[in-house]
Order: C-alpha cells, then structure tokens, then sequence
C-alpha cells in the first residue's frame, strides 16, 4: 500500500457519500504494520504481527452530521455502510456550526515522524528486546521473582484524509516501545510495578538496561509502606504521574469540553488560573515527537499553542465545529469528531526532582495513582496513590492506601516548583512538579 | 462467514511449525448509534469491524495474527505469522483437523439481523432528554446516547469445535448536569443489555433519566465528602463494582497461574468473612456480560468464586486452564478479533443475605453511604483498590444525614472482604452498561451485590476537618 493507493481509496470513499446524496464528506483510511512480542522469564510468552486498516467517514446533509467507522474497505460494504448513515442523517438536528474546516494548505516542513529502522528491524532483534529486559530486571534486584511481562512493541502507520472540497494528504509514521512489569517478593508480600519508553525512532528509545532498572526499582522500594495519617502537606507529582494531571488539565481546556459546560475552566481566559511557573503548550510541530503530526483528524495544519502563559488562560484547544460554536479559531486539534492533544505538556523547570525533594521539609512524594474519574465540571481531583513521606528534605519512608484530593483551580494556583526531567513518551507529559498544599487521606 | 474449507486450511497452516492448538476467530459487528446534546440529536454512526484473528498455541506461548482483508491470500499470511511461535517447539500438534457444529443453547435472541427504524432510537433519547429537565429546573445540559449492535463470532479450533453466536447488546446511556451559579453537580447512568429496542418499553427513558438528574440535582446540593477511615455501606446493586475490583480481577487464571495475583495457589483458604459469597455467572437470560459461548467457543457457564467466605476457584480460558491441568470455565473474551483470549468476568454477584437495609444504617453510627460507584480500579499483586462514589451520603447516628460529593474510597480487595459484617436480604443485578477494561481490552460486564456493610475504609474527600 502507497500513500498513492491510499490517498485513492480515501478519495473514492468521498464520492462515495456524496454519490450517496451528502452536500460535503471527508474521508480518513489508516494502515498499520503491527508487532507486538512479550516475554516471560526466558519464554516468549506472546508473539504477534498484523496488518490492519481502518477508515472513518463523516457525511454532512444540510448541516446534519453522520459517521462511518468500518474496517471492511470493499467498495459494496462501504456504500451500504455510507448509505445507512446517510440514512441516520435524516434524523439528526440541522447544526449550522457542523460541516468541513475552510480550505487550509498542507504543512510542507518534515517531521521526521517516520523511521524506517522500526520496520526494517529483525523480529528476533525486536523478541531479544522483550528477552533481555526479563533478564535485566531480574539482575537488577534480586526480590524481582517474576513479572507481568516485558514487552517490545512497533507500528508503522499511514493515514490518508481525502474531504469534497479538494484536500488531499497524506503521512508515514512509526513508534516503538519498551516496557517491563516486574514483580517483587519480600516477606511473603508481592509488589509490581511497570515502566516503558515510547518514541518514534528507534535511537530515542531508552535502552533496555535503563528501562529494567528503573521498572526494577519501582517495584521494591515500595515494601515496608504504611498508611499514612491524614494531612494537609506539600505534594510532589513525579514526572508519570504529572503527565496524568496534564491529561485532566487538557480535558478542561478541551473546547468539546467547554461547550457543553463540562469544564471548571469555562468563561475563565484571560484569567489567572496557575502559579508563575504554569505554562502549559499544545504543539504538533514538534519533530519527531509522538503527539506531532502535519494535519489534524480533519485536515487542518497542527501549530503551537499556549494554553497557559505564566498562569494565565490564554485559549481553549479547538477544532473546526467547536470553534465556530464558541466563535473562535481551530487551533488544529480535531480528532476527526472530537478536540485531542497534539503534544499538550507543562513547560519545564530548571531544578531536579532530588532538588524538589530536598527544599520540601515535610510532604509527599506520589509515585503512582489509581482511579480515572474527574469531575471536569467542577475541577476535583481525588486519586488513590502511594509514593513516600518526605521528612526534613529526604524520602523518610514508602506510604500507600491513601488518597491525594484537591481541586484543579487550587492545583494550579499551588505549583510552586516545576522539575527539569520532561520526556515526549507520549503525548500528554510533564515534568515532575509540587504543589504546595493538598488533602492527603489516611489514617 | 468463513467455511469449513477455509478454517481447515488456516488451522493446519497455522500448525505448519508445530504447536499444541489453533484457532480462527471471525468476527463481525455492526452497530448503529445516535448521540443528543443540547436537547437536539447531534449525529448518527453506523460502524463495522470486520475480521480474523488466527491463534497458535505452543507451550505457554501464544502466537497471534489478525487480518481485516478478508482474501484467503492475506489469511494464510496471517496464519504464517501467527506459526512463528512455535518455531523450534515440539510438533505434538494435530496434522489434520475435523470440524463440527455445536448446537446452542440461547440466552439471547440470536435471529435478529437488523436494526429497528431509526425514528424509535432518536425517540428514546429525546424522551430522555425531556424527562431529566423536567425532573429539576436546575438541569441545565443533557447528554445522551443509544447504540445497537449485533456481534456475529465464528470460532473454529483445531480441537474440531466450529461455532457461531450472534450476540444482539443495546444501550442507552444518560448524563444530566444540574447547576446553580458556579456549583454544578453531575449523574450518569445507563441501561440496556443482550436485548433489543423493545427493552425500553417497559424500562422507560424516562425512569433512568431522572434517576440521573435525581444523582445530578443530589449532588449539587451535596458537602464535600469526609476524609479519613469510617464505616462504609455499600449500596445494592451498582455496589458490585466493588466485588468485580476487589476480588474478581484478582481470580482471573491468568494472574494465578502466573503467581502475580494475591490469591494464587489459595483455593479452599478463607479469604472473606463467613457472610461473603461471589458468583460470576455467564448464564443470565439477557444480561450485559452473558455469552452462550465465549471466545474461544466454550459455553458461559455459573461459577462459583468464594463460598461463605472460602476461596472455590478461578475464572479460566483454555490456555491458562490447560496450564493448570483444570477445564475451561468458558471465561475467555477479548475486545474483538485483533486481540487474544484473556480470562474475564461475565456478571459478578453476591447473592441475598439476611439484614435489611434500614438494620444496616441503623447499625452505622459515622459512615459513608456509598450508593453508586463511578468507576474503580485495582492493583493485582497487592489487591488495592481505589473507588469513585457517583452518589453517597453521610451516616450519622444511625441515620442518612446529607448527601457528599467527590468522594473516593481506597482500600485493600482481601482486607475489605475481611471487614464484611453484613449482608443485605435485597440483592440485584446493578442497572448500566458496565465495561470492563484489561489490558488495553474492553468487554461488556455485569455487576451486583446486596446492601452490605464494611467495617472500616478509607475515604477521600477534601472537607476540611481533616486533621
């Protein structure tokens, strides 16, 4: 498959709906090469490659919306797919804000978002990977008696957007992945942790030996944990778990969000919202960065945005239908009928977090959080989590089975220090980074 | 879908190298769904996944490739890929394979192959829409949505068994937001199951979207939850999210075979107080996480979990089951054809006990009246777990004294069971549309429980009276 052939299909799709009767559509085909292994001790326990496509479809009868999601590209199934959604358009609400972007020009620059070494790699160099990182854990501490898993993963992808008023583009991608989840004994007691690399170049990747260590560690310094008493204390984000914050920071600047009165942050721009050290970006032309792409889920050029300047709200992430909702621009995030992040991240800092740690008297350091819901409405946070209390400047001892609660407002007024340790292994992270007051739920 | 001609080829390429088992997975799912917002319908989808997922089993590995296209080209490529596994492995495989139909015994309307006409679905939500600003005037958005979908799997193994279900599940799922100057308050909730449209003739739009706006409208009046440990009553039904969490992931085979999950090589020990019995049932006519068979063509069946408080067994799929010398208990689901088989729940309850549920608030002197869970999650090694309450109330004195918002519980799975001290006489199934998740894997679940009381939990809120 060439971008050629599928930027056809993509095309062919489109005069499909509007065959159909649709007045404008959009086409989007997605090809991937997959390759997943996942080792075990000295087996390899899973060992998968697949090929796969997929294609979404938007029609628009007078403003009235419907989708198409099939993985069956045969041209009879398509326009019967097509032809039932046209269908299901008669029934919806004529949307004046609903229809395609304007008219918008490719991004000519190169992203350098594909590598063909992910490709081109052996598979039994890929399963070595996922091998070598069973046996490293191992070596790096020998309470690790078992795991979850060590993985080594690879995509290459291409996306093809074809829409009824001429745009036509394509791209090649890839990404590849390491991880591991040890499980460490003491006592009698288990303990798992995990911990992976994700990039879109194989040179990017951190290497097995660090991705073992770090897994590897993870995993036993939380023995001995007690439950802490409950308090009002310092509460340090490590870089992971900061990244989950940044993901409910981006759900409220989410113009989707916004428009439906489901984020604390509606009617607050031009606000002060955030401490000084809160500057918070969505860029999508960072190169080689697994956020970045040249154009969004409907074809409008991603670009870089500052969400927050210092503190202080300066724009909602949008796409084109949610723009014109609330009247302003897209800022190049659609996901092809929903607002996502490009690369959304919390700017760094210039400390360490051994620095944080060492200006923070009394407080807690949270390593890992459980739970998902966020009242996006009302901006509350509450996580299980666990990590350390940290006493007179150091890590005095592991905690867990204890809650960290606060809300999203107070957060990022709170952040008075933002650690030097970002990395782009996804698209939603952060540095590491302190608040200086939350609830944290004990005894 | 695929004949028997075709399985037979891909199941002995398959095993070209070797290899203990094979199987082929068709599946084809198509679903229909509309979508309200601002008290208009936003737009309409109709989705098809359709493909095949081909397996190979050698040893404690497993081999697995999937395909979309269709041609018999691109399968057997698939099932090449997938023989890579047992490369270097034993050949004790079957050379040559007999395929043959099971029959079926339906929990479910299988004949149905379409959809109703769209104006019904669009009905239902509007309907809803209705009903939950009617409820309060202080609603003031409504979201809501309903699909349709019909699951078609074909499932052909090398051990001869070739079946197909289809598997109807409609859902209906309703959020109102209520509001008064910047406080706002939100209730979500869903219904539907392995039925049709017609479901909702008796189960009204109307009942489940005030239900929501009654949980919205509640907790816009609500206090900030309590923080630190106190009693806990979990309320009937939605409550099973707790049993699902706390202990269900953690019988899952895969875990215990493995020895990752707290509860391995533990059968037959006491792991919950003498009053705590847990079923996973796949057998429940209609029910959200019924199959007649599962994924690897096994039927669903009733299992018995935890007994009066002793460890009976664990959920299998075939691989883990065949590992550790015991049989399937017809537990292996995955998310569609691109994935393999894992050991899952179906629908997970406690039956009935003896108190009702004006002893158990009776008997509560500070606690937290947990009456719906918004979602949870748990660490298997360990068994900790962390809760979301959608809808809770403070207890006081042996009385419901106000509605709490934003509280979220955490806990221990095996420690909680312990704290058990009392089981309610009204037991049921939860009304939702739950989804479990593992792995990166989705599948559709069931949940219930009985009132039931735990002694001591840690609760997380933000009130200030912490100390």
């Amino acid at each position: 498959m060439t971008q050629d052939d599928a930027l056809e299909i993509a095309a062919r799709t489109v005069d499909l709906a509007l065959a159909a009767g649709a007045d404008a559509a959009e086409a989007t085909c997605s090809f991937a090469d997959r390759f997943q292994v996942e080792a075990r001790d000295t087996t390899v326990s899973k060992l998968e490659q697949s090929r796969g496509s997929s294609i979404h479809v938007r029609l628009w009868n007078g403003g009235r919306l419907a989708n198409v999601t099939s993985s069956d590209l045969r041209a009879d199934s398509l326009r019967d797919a097509i032809a039932s959604a046209y269908d299901q358009s008669g029934c919806v609400a004529a949307d004046p804000y609903a229809g395609l972007p304007h008219a918008c020009s490719v991004y000519e620059g190169d992203l350098e978002l594909h590598d063909p070494n992910v490709a081109d790699r052996d598979w039994e160099a890929k399963v070595e990977d996922a091998l070598v990182l069973e046996r490293a854990i191992r070596a790096a501490d020998p309470r690790v008696v078992n795991s979850s898993g060590s993985h080594y993963v690879d995509a290459t992808n291409m996306v093809a957007l074809a829409n009824s008023i001429g745009f036509r583009s394509a791209y090649k991608s890839t990404r590849a992945a390491r991880s591991s989840a040890p499980v460490a004994q003491e006592n009698g007691r288990k303990r798992t942790s995990h911990y992976g690399t994700a990039a879109r170049a194989m040179r990017e990747l951190e290497d097995c030996t660090l991705v073992a260590a770090t897994a590897a560690r993870r995993a036993v310094e939380m023995f001995g944990a007690r439950k802490p008493a409950t308090m009002h204390v310092p509460v340090i984000f490590e870089r992971d778990v900061a990244a989950l914050v940044l993901g409910d920071i981006f759900a409220a600047v989410a113009a989707s969000h916004v428009a439906v009165g489901n984020s604390w942050l509606a009617d607050r721009i031009g606000e002060r919202v955030g401490s000084e050290l809160v500057t918070i970006v969505d860029d999508g032309t960072l190169p080689r960065r697994l956020g970045s792409s040249p154009f969004d889920g409907e074809g409008v050029p991603t670009r870089r945005t500052t969400v927050f300047e210092r503190g202080v709200l300066q724009t909602f992430l949008y796409d084109t239908y949610y723009a014109r909702k609330l009247g302003a621009r897209t800022t190049g995030n659609s996901t092809g009928g929903g607002v996502g992040a490009n690369n959304f991240y919390l700017a760094a800092g210039t400390h360490s977090l051994d620095e944080l740690i060492a200006a923070t008297p009394r407080g807690v350091l949270v390593l890992g959080t459980i739970g998902f819901a966020t009242e996006h409405a009302t901006g509350t946070y509450s996580r299980g989590a666990r990590g350390f209390m940290i006493e007179n400047g150091e890590l005095a001892y592991p905690i867990d089975e204890f809650t960290v609660a606060g809300n999203f407002a107070a957060m990022l007024a709170g952040v008075d220090a933002v650690a030097n340790d970002l990395r782009f292994d996804g698209s939603t992270v952060s540095p590491s980074l302190r608040v200086a007051e939350m609830t944290v739920s004990g005894n | 879908m695929l004949d028997h001609d075709a399985c037979d080829r891909l199941i002995s390429r398959a095993l070209r190298n070797g290899g203990d088992y094979a199987d082929v997975f068709c599946e084809r799912r198509r679903s229909w769904s509309f979508r309200l917002q601002d008290g208009c319908i936003h737009e309409g989808s109709t989705s098809i996944a359709l493909g095949v997922g081909i397996r190979v089993v050698a040893g404690e590995s497993a081999g697995y490739a999937y395909s979309d296209d269709l041609s018999i080209e691109a399968l057997l490529r698939a099932a090449e890929a997938a023989s890579l596994i047992a490369r270097g492995a034993p050949a004790g495989a079957i050379a040559s394979v007999a395929v043959t139909c099971a029959a079926l015994e339906s929990l479910y309307d299988r004949s149905r192959d379409d959809h109703a006409e769209a104006a019904r679905y669009v009905e239902l939500l509007e309907r809803a829409d209705l009903a939950a600003r009617a409820y309060d005037h202080r609603i003031n958005a409504v979201n809501a949505h309903v699909s349709d979908e019909l699951q078609d799997v074909w499932i052909a193994t090398s051990e001869g068994r070739y079946v197909h279900d289809r598997r109807p599940m409609i859902t209906l799922g309703v959020q109102a937001v209520a509001r008064l100057g910047c406080e706002r308050g939100s209730g979500y909730l869903g219904d539907g199951g392995r039925t049709s449209i017609a479901y909702f003739d008796e189960h009204t739009p109307e009942d489940l979207a005030r239900d929501a706006a009654q949980i919205a409208a509640t907790n816009l009046d609500a206090i900030a939850a309590p923080a630190g440990e106190m009693e806990m009553v979990v309320g009937a039904g939605g409550g099973g999210v707790l049993l699902h969490e706390a202990v269900g992931h953690g019988l899952e085979s895969d875990f215990n075979r493995r020895g990752t999950s707290l509860y391995s090589g533990r059968v037959g020990e006491r792991v919950a107080s003498e009053v705590v019995t847990i079923y996973d049932d796949g057998n429940l006519p209609e029910e959200r996480g019924s199959i007649a068979i599962d994924d690897e063509g096994i039927p669903g069946q009733h299992k018995v979990l935890v007994e009066r408080g002793i460890l009976r067994g664990y959920m299998q799929d075939t691989l883990n089951a065949r590992l550790m010398g015991v049989s399937s208990t017809g537990s292996g689901r995955r998310h569609s054809f691109r994935f393999l088989p894992q050991p899952r729940m179906c629908n997970t309850y406690m039956p009935a006990g003896e108190a009702t549920l004006e002893e158990i608030i009776a008997s509560t002197k500070r606690g937290l009246y947990a009456k719906h869970f918004a979602g949870g999650q748990v660490e298997i090694s360990k068994g900790d777990f962390v809760f979301m309450v959608a809808e809770g109330y403070l207890i006081e004195d042996g009385k419901i004294t106000a509605p709490v918002k934003n509280a979220s519980i955490v806990g221990n799975g095996p420690d909680a069971m312990t704290k058990v001290v009392a089981v309610g006489n009204d037991a049921r199934l939860a009304r939702g549309h739950y989804t479990c998740g593992k792995a990166g894997q989705l599948v559709p679940v069931g949940v219930g429980m009985p009132t039931v009381k735990i002694s001591s939990i840690t609760v997380g809120g933000t009130s200030d009276d912490a100390g």
